[in-house]
């Protein structure tokens, strides 16, 4: 018999053996009406069947009619939109050292696309307000809970005191709606950084609530000259032709591979452009939202000069064809538009069409750049030069001895699975001969949709003492320089890309596969590709109790988190190592 | 007479146990103290291609190789293309190869299809080449080939080793199977 036949006979035999028995349930089904005491909701949300633009596979059978075994939740549901506020673009607010921002978080109404939807935002603002100070500040933020859920703010990347970092149940108790907090900022170092919720972000996140903070140098000449600077937020929403696409009530959907959205948002928008003159150098601050998309940003054809990440500028200035940037990570990019025309800000990549094991490019738009007459001031010879930033060099330098020391912390990314659906495991048993590095889109929605944080649990394992996810509670002391290997396991059930977070401190890539980085920055959030071993080397100055996780929304709310403890030095004995 | 082994002594010795067999925990490094080198990590064992002889070269007949397989530098710790395409630095190496003096391994990618062909260069006397590809899925191909000789658009010499990328692995399911309703060949199957 010819092997292939015989392949494909086996593969049937286990789509159709009857190990288990698929429970399916009916679409308009009154068990998954769940009320929750904090969400006042209306008893007609039922799940429908989650778009599935990027599948190709034909439906499996018995999966049709099946749901995610959560309730289903739509902020406002079943209320007049037209009550809610209407939101309106993000301001700057420029913020002197001590000054206070009363800034809430509330139910709005927002317009994409042409349609009207129930969303959060902070300040009643898409995005929330740019809170713009300089370097060495600190500032007061009064934050009142207007939402229907209760909900904490975590100002990602800021080295501020632990206190304020905004972890429900480690550093304050959830801020319930109706109550406020008082969150003290500092900000040590220039950059871009950005806020959002620390509680379920798979759902207050992706409705809305983040915005950016930008740090300011104090120095003259820091960066390069340009003619405009410009805060770019990346996002996407998964919508259909019902509206917004219902998220998890006691836990979210999309467990596996995180929620992509559909529809493409820069700064909350479908249709960016920005305006500006033929020969114009542009400092774009990126920061990408999204719940578990990957960006590969491009500029049509013109230039891209990246000068820092998340925490600090780069060694060395970078030209690059395009922008990679995974979720919550931050990059400022210089781009020269030297020609009077329509740029097209893209997202390119290369899709995987599971169903024909082949790549499939996409490109998405994401906004566009008008140039027209001439730049007022010339700066493309600034531009042309990519500069070596010795401040970087040398506050790294301090940190090279310890560079190929070994490992104190083994860490490997995997996955544990309980009651998935039966076709899920049957298909991923299946397709097994590939994971790529960085799944870039969403190529199987439905076992997606289907798989909750209740059936897959991701987990950060410490392979030296065997402790998963939030069993881990490293003991570092400040001046501590700490290296962590962390591996992506590619055998496990589902391997996947990660953006690795650390809180409160900072820390530099110094390996990646073995092979050395020669142009570092000091970042908060680095991917951990499939198959790959990223050595980082954290700076450890920020005394407190601290998290460490994967920022993928839904991976995150699924278990993929550890805790760390940072002592003074000298403090007294270690423990929970 | 019985010899008594010294109470103090046995203590020490005791002592001296403890401190050989106890862990050495640490939290981290202060800046001051220097802390032993690390093992290499190599390239991931999961995109590592492994080089399988055609066993039809004199001299290379039972050849073993492998290309290993890293990103590119780049800021962002992964390398793509402006399209989207993985940028990869490929290390070959091959061992167990006896070469005429006038004869050199080259080494090249290319597609599945056979219709894109890039050399990646000719292997050193230590039978080691790197070069770099963004093809979405790749066939590794080592060549013999005239010494001395640049590398052309395509090889002109016999087959001597091949292998598939991870990438190249993946499979149609629209080809056979329960979902047959194509041939696999369309696909370079």
């Amino acid at each position: 018999m010819n092997a292939l036949r015989f392949a494909g006979l086996l593969v049937m035999a286990m789509l159709l053996l009857p190990a288990h028995q698929i429970q399916a349930q009916e679409m308009d089904h009154s068990m998954h009406m769940h009320h929750n005491h904090a969400m006042p909701m209306s008893d007609s949300l039922v799940w429908r069947m989650a778009p599935m633009d990027g599948m190709t596979m034909p439906m499996m059978p018995g999966m049709m009619d099946d749901i995610p075994d959560v309730g289903a939740f739509l902020p406002g549901f079943g209320m007049d939109v037209s009550m809610y506020p209407e939101a309106k673009p993000s301001e700057i607010i420029d913020m002197a050292d001590g000054d206070t921002l009363h800034m809430d978080a509330s139910l709005v109404r927002r317009t994409i696309d042409g349609r009207e939807y129930v969303m959060m935002a902070y300040g009643g603002m898409y995005p929330g307000p740019l809170i713009r100070a300089d370097r060495g500040s600190k500032v007061i933020v009064e934050f009142t809970n207007n939402i229907d859920m209760p909900t904490t703010v975590h100002w990602h990347g800021l080295r501020l005191d632990n206190a304020f970092d905004g972890i429900p149940g480690l550093t304050q108790d959830p801020v319930e709606t109706g109550e406020s907090f008082t969150y003290e900022l500092k900000f040590p170092d220039t950059g871009m950084y950005w806020y959002h919720p620390h509680m379920r972000e798979d759902v207050q996140q992706d409705l809305g609530l983040y915005g950016n903070m930008l740090v300011d140098p104090t120095e003259e000449g820091y960066y390069a000259p340009v003619n405009r600077e410009v805060p770019l937020i990346l996002d996407d929403i998964l919508v259909d032709a019902n509206g917004l696409f219902p998220y998890g009530e006691e836990a979210p959907t999309h467990a596996l591979m995180g929620r992509f959205g559909n529809v493409m948002l820069v700064n909350g928008i479908t249709d960016y452009n920005l305006d500006i003159q033929a020969g114009d150098v542009v400092r774009f601050y990126l920061t990408n939202v999204a719940n578990t998309r990957t960006f590969n940003v491009t500029f049509d054809g013109a230039r891209i000069k990246v000068i820092a990440d998340d925490v600090s500028k780069l060694e060395r200035e970078q030209f690059v064809s395009s922008v990679i940037i995974a979720p919550a990570e931050r990059y400022i990019v210089d781009v020269y538009f030297d020609e009077a025309r329509t740029y097209t800000i893209t997202n390119a990549i290369q899709a995987i069409d599971h169903f024909r094991g082949i790549f499939v490019p996409e490109t998405h738009q994401l906004g566009t750049v008008t140039a027209s007459g001439k730049a007022s001031e010339d700066y493309a010879e600034a531009f042309a030069e990519a500069r070596t930033n010795e401040d970087t060099i040398a506050d790294i330098d301090g940190f090279r001895r310890y560079f190929d020391k070994a490992p104190d912390h083994n860490l490997r990314l995997t996955i544990e699975t309980k009651d998935l659906h039966p076709m899920t495991m049957r298909m991923m048993e299946v397709d097994t001969l590939y994971f790529p590095p960085i799944e870039w889109s969403e190529g199987m929605p439905m076992m997606n949709w289907l798989s909750t944080g209740d059936e897959a649990r991701w987990v950060l394992l410490d392979e030296d003492t065997g402790k998963k996810s939030m069993d881990i509670n490293w003991q570092w002391e400040v001046g501590d320089v700490v290296k962590i290997r962390v591996f992506n396991d590619p055998s496990s059930f589902h391997p996947m890309n990660h953006p690795f977070h650390v809180h409160g401190q900072r820390f530099v890539v110094t390996h990646i596969d073995g092979v050395e980085n020669r142009n570092m920055g000091w970042k908060d959030t680095t991917i951990i590709p499939v198959g790959s071993t990223i050595d980082i080397l954290v700076d450890v100055t920020n005394p407190g109790k601290w998290m460490a996780h994967c920022h993928i929304a839904e991976h995150l709310h699924a278990g993929m988190m550890l805790g760390f403890e940072v002592r003074e030095r000298g403090a007294g004995p270690q423990a929970g190592r | 007479m019985t010899r008594k082994f010294p109470l103090y002594l046995g203590s020490l010795a005791l002592l001296a146990l403890a401190v050989l067999v106890s862990p050495i925990v640490e939290a981290g490094s202060s800046p001051s103290e220097a802390t032993p080198e690390c093992a290499q990590v190599s390239s991931p064992d999961y995109y590592e291609i492994d080089l399988v002889t055609t066993r039809k070269v004199p001299g290379a007949r039972l050849a073993k190789g492998k290309g290993e397989v890293t990103y590119a530098a780049s800021p962002f710790g992964i390398s793509v293309s402006e399209e989207g395409s993985y940028l990869v630095n490929i290390d070959v190496s091959m061992s167990n190869v006896r070469l005429d003096e006038d004869k050199q391994l080259v080494a090249w990618v290319t597609t599945p299809q056979l219709d894109q062909i890039k050399a990646l260069g000719s292997l050193d006397e230590n039978l080691r080449v790197t070069g770099q590809t963004d093809f979405n899925k790749f066939l590794l191909v080592i060549t013999l080939e005239p010494k001395g000789k640049e590398p052309g658009a395509m090889w002109t010499g016999p087959v001597v080793s091949r292998g598939m990328s991870r990438s190249g692995l993946m499979h149609t399911m629209a080809g056979h199977g329960p979902f047959e309703s194509e041939p696999c060949a369309v696909y370079g199957y």
